[in-house]
């Protein structure tokens, strides 16, 4: 494998989740309330980490492995609705070479007593170069990390 | 291949097919599909290049692609899989906080 791929997929989940839209949006505005459900890994070192919940604010955080890879997650909330609709994108990169880049729609509406949460993801996931794919799949061993660091990016990018 | 992979039978295809090869007929059987049915789901999955099949006689037996479902279809399903268990905790954790006055 030497040729660059992106490939590109989109896909929704629908919650219900308990409680307000006002609420749900405290988990999603408040780092304390979101570090809550959105922790990470125990056994990695967090190298850097911002907040800034806010049209044209920046969230960023960074981790080093115990293997001693970095693992970043950049995103950049583009809209921002108080109590409604948060819209942004972000991107995740392992040993330096970046695993996808995404748009996040999530949309809050009144249901009853609780709220109806509308996730929309949409992806472009980067099979990478050579290089990068030697290192992070080029072995089964490799590819099970890399679920593994897909899934905690999920984790840590909500 | 997003669209292929959308359908909870289709999954269930393909998660048996990550087991090894098989026919319509037992790709069918687990979820009591009807075979016409069985065989429009696994139309999809090969036009999406997830599985791909050859006839021996009158049997035909498909197998995973394992090469489209190593790269974007398990990553995104892994993803989608996350965010499922995050908003489990999600959920868990709007219980656990009492909304402010006011709030309804």
């Amino acid at each position: 494998m030497t040729t660059d791929r992106v490939e590109h997929t989109s896909f929704v989940i629908e919650r219900e989740l308990p409680g307000s839209p006002k609420h749900a949006f405290r988990f999603w505005s408040d780092p304390t309330l979101k570090a809550r459900w959105s922790g990470c890994h125990a056994d990695w070192t967090v190298l850097e980490e911002a907040f800034d919940f806010q049209a044209g604010g920046k969230e960023t955080k960074r981790w080093r492995t115990p293997e001693g890879q970095e693992l970043t997650f950049h995103a950049f909330y583009l809209d921002v609705v108080q109590d409604e609709r948060i819209i942004y994108a972000y991107e995740m990169s392992f040993g330096g070479a970046r695993l996808s880049a995404s748009l996040v729609t999530i949309v809050l509406t009144p249901h009853g007593g609780s709220t109806h949460m509308k996730f929309t993801e949409q992806a472009a996931f980067l099979a990478g170069d050579g290089t990068s794919e030697q290192r992070i799949e080029g072995t089964a061993e490799g590819f099970d990390r890399l679920v593994e660091v897909v899934s905690a990016e999920a984790r840590s990018a909500a | 291949m997003f669209f292929a992979l959308a359908d909870p039978q289709r999954r269930g295809m393909v998660e048996r097919l990550s087991t090894g090869p098989a026919t319509v007929k037992q790709l069918a059987a687990p979820s009591g599909m009807r075979l016409p049915s069985a065989v429009k789901h696994l139309k999809v999955l090969e036009e999406g290049g997830l599985v791909a099949s050859h006839k021996a006689g009158r049997t035909r037996t498909f197998s995973l692609n394992s090469e489209a479902m190593r790269t974007i279809g398990e990553w995104a399903r892994s993803r989608e899989t996350a965010w499922n268990s995050t908003f489990d905790r999600l959920a868990a954790a709007m219980l656990e906080l009492e909304q402010e006055d006011g709030e309804q």
